[in-house]
This record gives structure tokens, C-alpha cells and sequence, in this order.
């Protein structure tokens, strides 16, 4: 009996511990960045895949349940969840994910956000206090996101702390050629004129030095209506402009509308990682981004 | 380059001693292929020097990215260190065929102040609610209802906020955690007004002054158990309790099918020993009391469709709920005593559909049964319980525009059938939230 119990102690003492950093990403391009990152000492699961509006989730019975196995919350911030990850946290009952504890990552708090609003008011739409949440559109940012999230997985699982760095440094590295490839490549593209469905690619517009013209929601999260489309098309007779994007998941009603009444070329773009066939990366989603708004610019 | 050599040409052409002056012809074309050795050398340097300052360019905009975004210590929460205070405001039309005064729900009591929205316009209820975490373990909510009869605290609790393994400690008045639409607000539900089981059980909505303890399970899929205690004062509880007045357990899982499908269902468990509970019609000079035990029993389900887990465009939600309600003790109606065993059940199913962007439909069908039995019927009687085997039944219909996520208005139409007399519903309603962004509970 003794021996038993010995080996028994023995067994759970010697087992490996936690094998693996269990990840709770709120959208895909976090996703994607913490397999990057991790690699196989690391747990991936996504809240929301490309298809989905990250403002509108509500906090499925699934997602309570990965939430409070989480051991790190990899999220955009800047409000984007607002609606549903602080009911997530709370009713998870898992202390490593509340605010402020090593496992809370907020994407957001290590770029400089665009577009802080100068006044607050709800009649001026879905409008973000802290400013664009839409950070992903912009591998510059991700460039600084992936070097803090390095840093973070290092300090939460410790043991591993030389893998991380290394895998860090090699997506670095990787990045960066990537950017330099991209910025070649998107050349053409400088002040090309766009309109945009969503104030989403703020970012991306900033980067590429792309020009945009006109946003097709009036309001932020509003849908436009007839008049204020006729609006834009009457705005475009003296500033034209080529192109008009959408991300994956929204309506194409307004940019179909456009399409029909102008000369203007409607493209869907993937917005994050799993918004299209091409994106199944984040590099894959720079790649395709960017053909895609070549091939229209045309 | 070119229009240099023409106009020297043209130049050598016109000149005079172009003839006799030969020599000098094969001077100037060297002297022409030296220039454009030297102009050539020159592009080439501009055209380095270009290359040059492009790649600086870009080294400078990477840099000016890794300045920006040098780490900003901030924490986003919803209100720095003030509590998020949201506002829902809501006002009705409504209209019945019948004389409000006169409706009954055929085998069940109403109290709490349940029964039909007043005529014709009225200020439904507003609600104040403040929520913040309060330390690094607590998180605190309050809920003020506003209503023309006064203001009311409709849950007032603090909550241990990743207390960890699973757990949650809430403490409080909360609303129990019995049926799914019983632990969401008013304003959150899809139609103007409670089903009709609830009406009939709860008075509209139950809640608990007490304890709740809860505990998910480290599974994939989502299993919640967990149970409350209370202080047995809130209907259908009643009385004075020296310890504990009610009880009840709870269980809960749920999930995804696919991306497009998710579920949940739920079970609970309530009972309590109601001291001089009044039974049958509340208006009624000395009402009937009942002294027993009560226990209730709810099964909810609920199913989700959107496609692609995005709901922004379409999506479809269907509900229903059972509850089955025991009475067992005795009437009192001094000097009169009977002993009682009452059977109150039904349920309801609706589904809404949002058909496009801004647009919901909704249907709701309502049904009640009841089975009451007492030792000496006359005090049924007395108490205005129908003993016959009528089963109320409702049919309504609902259609909303949301003109934005903070704003709704609503139109549904009733056919109810609560008593014999027959009663055909309109209801026209507004609903706003203002301040803190609302949760997106599913």
C-alpha cells in the first residue's frame, strides 16, 4: 500500500506542469499572432473568426467556457469588445484574465491610436472613446504588438522564456522583410482615391499613403441612407476616386449601390486573418490586401 | 538630350562654312558625345541619390511606428473610477378591447403588482443602473426601477469578480436564477410584456434576497451548477423567516453547433414554506392565505442562429420555457381552514427573427393549466379560483425597428385568451439605453 501511495506521489510530482499556455484570443489576427509567437507551447482558440463584426458578439455559452480555462486574454481593447468581454471576464470566475493581471493583453495599449474623438455624443454614432480600434490593418502596428506580446508570454511562462524570444525574434525578422516586400509592391498605390464602407482601414490608408474620400456609413455603426449616398455620389462627381472597400463580413448593399450609379470598382477586402480563401495568415492577409486593391487601382 | 543634338545640328547645318569647315564638324560631335557622356553620369547620380532618400524615408516611418507606439500605460475600463452608470427609458401605448379592471388569469393569482400595462399612454418603467468593480476581488451593480407608484431596488448585489477555479459568490438582491428570461431586465426581453407564466407565478419576475453560489466546470463544453438562499420575503415566498426562507438549485450547459448554431439549456429547482401568503383575488377585503410549502420547477431552452456567427445581418433566435408550480398546506380564511394542494403549470415558446439590419419580427404562444384541490371548496370560491379545467392561452405577435444598438421602438399585437373573455392587445413602445454601452448577454 505504501509503495503505492510512494509511486503514486511520485507520478504526480514528476508529471510535466501545465504543458501548455492556453490562449484566449478575442479576434483572429490575435490569433494568429499568438501561434506565431508560441508555437507548440501554446493553445490558440479565437472568439470570432474573419466573417464577424467584432463590435456585435454576445457572450456564448461556448466562449464563457474557453474563457475560464483561459491563462492569457489576447484582445484588440480600445472599446471593440466593449459589449461582451467584460461579461466574459466576470463570468468566467478565472482570476488570470481579469483587468490588469498578466494574463489581460490588450493589443491596443502598445500603438498610438487614430481618431480620438474630439466629443462624445451617441448621435454621432458607434463612436470609440479611446479612438480606431481597428489596429490589425497595419503591420507596422502588429510589428510593435508581436514584440510586447513576445515579452509577455516570456514573463507568464517563464521556463520557455529563450523559445519565445527566439521565435520572437524570427517573426521579426520575417515581418520586417515582409514589410519591406509590401511596400514595394503597394508603390502604385500611394494617394490612390478610396472609399471606405467602415471607418476600418484607417490604419492601412496611413501606411500605404492611400487617400480616402468618403466613408459610405453617414454614422459610424448607421447605415446610410439613400440621401447621404446621394450625397457621396454627387461628392465624387468633383473628387473621384477608383476604388470602394468593404471588409468580408459587412452588408455590400451601399458599395453594390455605388457600383451600379458610377464607374467605381467594389472590393471586398479580408480585414483580418480568415476574412477570405487567401488569408489564412497574417501574412497571407497583407499579401491579399494588397493584390487585391493593386488589381482594382488598375 | 535629343533636342540638344538637334538644335546644335541644325545650328552646324546653318552655318555658313558648314562645308569647308569639316574638321570642326567631327570636333563638335565629340564634343556633343561628351556632353551627353557627363549629362548621363549626372542622371545616374540623381537618380542614386533618389533611391537613396526613398529608403531613408522608409526607415524614418518605421522608426516614427516604434516611437508612436512606445508602450501607454492605461488600462481602457468602461469609467475610470466612477461607476458606469447606464439609463434605460421606456414609454407605451396600449389598448385593449376589454375593461382592464376586469382581467383575471383563469386558476392563478396576481400579485406583485402583476396584470395588464395601464391604458392608453403611460411611462413604462426607467431604470438607473450602476455597476464598477469595486476592489480587485468585487464588482457591485445596482439597479434603481422608476415607475409611476414609486422607485423600487430591483437588484442591488456585489459579485466576487475571478475568485477562480470557477467560482462566484454573489450577494445580494438579485434576480433568481430560475427560467431564462427571469434573470434578464424588463427591457431586454423580446416582447412589452412578461409571459404569461410569469405573470401567474411571479408576479411578472422572482427575485432573490440572499446568496447565490455558482461554479463552471473546467470542461469544454459550458456546465454551470450552482444555487441561491434567501430570505424568504419576495413572492411567492412570503412571511418572516428567522433563517433561511427559500432555496434553489440550478444547472446549466450549452454550446455551439458549427458556427452558425449555438444553444444552452437550463433546469432549476425552487422551494420555499410561504407564511400567509394571500391566494385567488387580491382585492378581496380579507383575502384567502395559504401556509405550506411551494416548490417550482423550470426547464428553459434556447437556440441561436446567425450565419457565420454574424448576427449584424440575419439572425434567429427561438425560446421556450416550462414551469410546473406545487402548492401543499392549508387556506385560511378566519374562522375558516381547508387543506389545499394546487397544481399551476404551462409555459411558452417565441421566436424572433431578424428578417434584415434594424428589423425584428417576433412570435409568442402562451399556455397555462392548473389543478386545484382543497378540502372545502367553499373557500376557493371565497378566493375567486376557478376550479374548471380552463386553460389560458395568448398569441402575440411583435415587429421592432432599432434605428441604432441604443434604440428601439415596438409594436405587438395580443390575442389573449387569460379568462373567458376574449381580449385582442396593442401595444406601441419605445426603449433607450443611455450612457454605459449595454452587455451582450446571449
Amino acid at each position: 500500500m505504501k509503495k503505492i501511495i510512494t509511486s503514486l506521489l511520485l507520478f504526480v510530482a514528476t508529471s510535466p506542469v501545465m504543458a501548455e499556455v492556453n490562449i484566449f484570443a478575442c479576434e483572429p489576427e490575435w490569433a494568429a499572432l499568438s501561434q506565431e509567437l508560441g508555437g507548440d507551447k501554446v493553445t490558440v482558440f479565437s472568439a470570432t473568426n474573419g466573417l464577424q463584426d467584432p463590435h456585435y458578439i454576445q457572450a456564448r455559452p461556448s466562449l464563457i467556457a474557453k474563457a475560464r480555462r483561459a491563462d492569457l486574454l489576447v484582445c484588440t481593447g480600445a472599446e471593440l469588445e466593449v459589449g461582451w468581454l467584460p461579461l466574459l471576464q466576470r463570468k468566467s470566475s478565472n482570476s488570470a484574465i481579469q483587468a490588469g493581471s498578466p494574463g489581460y493583453f490588450m493589443a491596443s495599449n502598445y500603438v498610438r491610436l487614430s481618431d480620438m474623438p474630439t466629443s462624445l455624443d451617441r448621435s454621432q454614432g458607434h463612436v470609440h472613446a479611446a479612438g480606431n480600434p481597428h489596429i490589425q490593418t497595419s503591420p507596422l502596428n502588429i510589428m510593435q504588438i508581436a514584440k510586447a506580446l513576445s515579452q509577455r508570454l516570456q514573463e507568464l511562462d517563464s521556463d520557455n522564456a529563450d523559445f519565445y524570444q527566439q521565435r520572437g525574434d524570427d517573426f521579426t525578422q520575417r515581418w520586417q522583410a515582409a514589410i519591406t516586400k509590401w511596400q514595394q509592391q503597394a508603390a502604385p498605390l500611394k494617394d490612390a482615391a478610396i472609399v471606405v464602407q467602415h471607418d476600418s482601414w484607417r490604419y492601412l490608408f496611413d501606411w500605404l499613403g492611400l487617400k480616402k474620400v468618403a466613408v459610405l456609413e453617414e454614422k459610424p455603426g448607421v447605415p446610410p441612407s439613400v440621401d447621404y449616398l446621394n450625397r457621396i455620389l454627387t461628392q465624387l462627381k468633383t473628387t473621384p476616386a477608383n476604388i470602394v472597400i468593404h471588409a468580408a463580413y459587412q452588408s455590400t448593399r451601399a458599395s453594390d449601390w455605388l457600383v451600379k450609379k458610377s464607374s467605381i470598382t467594389s472590393v471586398s477586402l479580408p480585414f483580418t486573418v480568415g476574412g477570405n480563401k487567401q488569408s489564412q495568415d497574417l501574412f497571407g492577409l497583407f499579401d491579399d490586401t494588397i493584390k487585391r486593391l493593386l488589381k482594382a487601382n488598375k | 538630350m535629343k533636342r540638344l543634338t538637334l538644335t546644335l545640328l541644325i545650328a552646324a547645318a546653318l552655318t555658313p562654312m558648314s562645308a569647308v569647315l569639316a574638321d570642326d564638324l567631327g570636333d563638335l560631335k565629340a564634343e556633343i558625345a561628351q556632353m551627353r557622356a557627363e549629362y548621363e553620369q549626372r542622371i545616374q547620380q540623381l537618380e542614386q541619390r533618389l533611391t537613396q532618400a526613398e529608403n531613408t524615408t522608409n526607415d524614418v516611418r518605421e522608426e516614427v511606428a516604434i516611437v508612436k507606439s512606445t508602450p501607454i500605460p492605461i488600462t481602457h475600463s468602461n469609467n475610470s473610477f466612477n461607476p458606469a452608470i447606464s439609463m434605460v427609458l421606456n414609454g407605451q401605448f396600449s389598448s385593449y378591447s376589454n375593461p382592464t379592471g376586469n382581467y383575471t388569469l383563469n386558476g392563478f393569482s396576481m400579485q406583485n403588482g402583476a396584470g395588464l400595462a395601464t391604458e392608453g399612454l403611460s411611462l413604462g418603467e426607467s431604470e438607473i443602473t450602476l455597476s464598477a468593480s469595486i476592489d480587485q476581488l468585487l464588482f457591485g451593480q445596482m439597479t434603481i426601477a422608476l415607475a409611476d407608484d414609486g422607485a423600487g431596488v430591483e437588484e442591488a448585489f456585489i459579485e466576487t469578480q475571478g475568485l477562480d477555479n470557477g467560482l462566484t459568490v454573489r450577494a445580494g438582491r438579485f434576480y433568481s436564477p430560475i427560467g431564462y428570461l427571469n434573470e434578464r431586465h424588463v427591457h431586454v426581453w423580446n416582447f412589452a410584456d412578461a409571459p404569461l407564466i410569469y405573470r401567474g407565478l411571479f408576479g411578472d419576475q422572482m427575485a432573490t434576497d440572499g446568496l447565490k453560489l455558482s461554479y463552471i466546470l473546467p470542461t469544454d463544453q459550458l456546465v454551470e451548477i450552482g444555487g441561491t438562499i434567501g430570505s424568504g420575503n419576495q413572492y411567492p415566498s412570503n412571511g418572516s423567516h428567522s433563517g433561511i426562507g427559500d432555496w434553489l438549485v440550478f444547472a446549466k450547459t450549452g454550446g455551439d453547433i458549427g458556427i452558425s448554431h449555438s444553444w444552452q439549456a437550463s433546469v432549476a429547482h425552487w422551494q420555499s414554506s410561504p407564511k400567509d401568503r394571500s391566494i385567488g383575488d387580491m382585492n378581496l377585503p380579507s383575502p384567502v392565505t395559504f401556509n405550506g410549502d411551494t416548490d417550482i420547477s423550470n426547464l428553459s431552452l434556447i437556440y441561436k442562429w446567425a450565419p457565420n456567427g454574424n448576427p449584424t445581418q440575419q439572425n434567429l433566435t427561438l425560446l421556450g420555457e416550462y414551469f410546473y408550480s406545487h402548492d401543499t398546506g392549508t387556506l385560511n380564511n378566519i374562522p375558516t381552514t381547508a387543506i389545499y394542494n394546487g397544481k399551476q403549470y404551462g409555459g411558452y415558446v417565441e421566436g424572433m427573427y431578424q428578417f434584415m439590419p434594424r428589423w425584428r419580427a417576433g412570435m409568442r404562444y402562451d399556455r397555462l393549466s392548473s389543478s386545484i384541490n382543497a378540502s372545502n371548496v367553499g373557500l376557493l370560491n371565497a378566493a375567486n379560483l376557478d376550479l374548471t379545467s380552463f386553460h389560458p392561452q395568448r398569441y402575440s405577435l411583435m415587429l421592432e425597428w432599432l434605428p441604432s444598438n441604443f434604440s428601439r421602438l415596438r409594436v405587438q399585437i395580443n390575442e389573449d385568451k387569460s379568462s373567458r373573455n376574449n381580449d385582442t392587445q396593442l401595444f406601441l413602445q419605445y426603449t433607450v439605453n443611455i450612457g454605459a454601452h449595454g452587455a451582450h448577454s446571449y
